[in-house]
């Protein structure tokens, strides 16, 4: 596996959040945004964009968007 | 596993919905929820109109209906009807069968095969499997295959995470011999082990349902749901489907030796128009050849969203010529199937309302 672009991955998440920018140490939860249909949307995003399947509940046991990005991370490992 | 058929063919498509339209705009004003939300989940899923039954109203009722219609049209005849298979998750009493009841109701003949089949989403494709098995015997010439659920009277008004999609309908789709030497490639699995993602927990003899079954629990993000109503786990379904499903078609066409171009309609199970995108992209499929706007006009009408794809979006096509169609259906379980045919030259292909 090619090394994960995050700066990609950060605008990948602003799109489905419906904001400008996501910075690495922004809290998911303070995005008015963020709700059941954001975490599906992130789950097919990382199924489609980097063909890894995660569970709802660990996308919601993560606490910042960088927290997110080693979720991924990981889980293409 | 995988199946074949030969000289079998779907004859007529009937597709009976609730004239009783609900729309999600103003379901969604009974959640406290942000507007913006429900606009950006109506944009993105595909959630609008949706027809679900008044109190009262049975699968039973919506079946007696539709195969009354065909008769009474000349298109069916009551005493050519040699197997009546009822696919649901509705039925009207624990016992006995709702098949039988429809029979009854219908003064059919004797000589015939009632069976109810406990089916979820994949089960317009597990029905036809039967229908075709059936078909094997000399005795059976005319299988009518009925698909019908009403989950709305199973669904928590006070649920956001379902009750604004689902819709509740009936397909009579009948099934008879191919005088052409046609073959039906099939595939189907199953997987009991993940069954908890899509239940009615009480209600059965497990836990007969009591008052306590009826009672309203805070289920999180401010959503109620009694154990008599239906749970789904969206996000372990969308999960299931986007891992499942595609290696299932990929094999399927392998086979069946037919490139997914030669495949005219990819006619998929119709949850939401997101999941039916995100399949299609990861199928590779264009869009236009695997349709997903069931949802926006009928809600999720489980096992009959397959019939109600073929004739709300192919009616004169299929009326008038034959088409190379992948059906794919998968859902409560959990299990997953799909099926290769060619469908077309219909003698009926058509949406009633039931009034």
């Amino acid at each position: 596996m090619n090394y994960m672009d995050k700066t990609e991955f950060n605008q990948r998440l602003a799109a489905i959040l419906d904001v400008e920018e996501v910075k690495p140490d922004n809290v998911l939860k303070d995005f008015d945004s963020w709700d059941s249909l954001a975490i599906l949307s992130v789950l097919a995003m990382a199924d489609a964009q980097y063909g890894v399947s995660i569970k709802a509940e660990e996308i919601r046991s993560v606490v910042t968007a960088e927290d997110l990005v080693r979720l991924v991370e990981a889980k293409r490992k | 596993m995988n199946f074949i058929f030969r000289r079998k063919r779907i004859a007529g498509v009937l597709v009976v919905v609730p004239e009783n339209e609900r729309s999600f705009s103003e379901d969604m004003k009974n959640f406290n929820f942000p507007e913006a939300r429900s606009l950006k989940l109506k944009e993105v899923m595909g959630f609008d109109k949706r027809r679900v039954v008044k109190p009262g109203v049975c699968v039973s009722d919506l079946a007696v209906f539709g195969l009354e219609h065909l008769m009474g049209e000349g298109l069916l005849k009551r005493d050519e009807i040699d197997a009546l298979l009822l696919v649901t998750q509705t039925p009207d009493h624990l016992m006995p069968a709702t098949s039988s009841l429809i029979q009854g109701r219908l003064g059919l003949k004797q000589d015939i095969l009632c069976l109810d089949i406990n089916q979820a989403c994949a089960g317009f494709v597990i029905g036809l499997m039967q229908a075709f098995m059936l078909l094997e015997q000399e005795s059976v010439n005319k299988v009518v295959l009925i698909n019908a659920d009403v989950l709305s009277r199973k669904t928590s008004p006070k649920d956001r995470n379902i009750y604004p999609l689902i819709g509740d309908a009936a397909s009579i789709v009948v099934v008879e011999r191919d005088p052409e030497d046609s073959v039906i490639h099939a595939s189907l699995k199953m997987d009991g082990s993940r069954a908890g993602a899509l239940i009615i927990p009480a209600g059965g003899l497990r836990l007969p349902s009591s008052p306590e079954t009826a009672h309203l629990e805070e289920v999180g993000d401010n959503n109620l749901r009694a154990k008599d109503h239906v749970f789904m786990d969206g996000s372990a379904i969308f999960n299931f489907v986007q891992t499942e499903v595609p290696p299932l078609i990929e094999n399927l066409l392998a086979r069946a030796g037919v490139a997914s171009e030669a495949v005219d309609y990819f006619l998929c199970h119709q949850p939401n128009r997101f999941m039916l995108e995100k399949l299609a992209d990861k199928m590779k499929v264009p869009y236009a050849r695997m349709p997903n706007n069931v949802v926006e006009h009928f809600g999720n009408n489980g096992s009959v969203t397959i019939p109600t794809v073929m004739a709300y979006n192919l009616r004169e096509r299929l009326l008038r010529e034959q088409l190379q169609v992948c059906l794919a259906a998968y859902g409560g379980g959990l299990a997953w199937s799909a099926m290769l045919l060619k469908l077309g030259k219909l003698a009926f292909n058509t949406i009633i309302e039931y009034k």
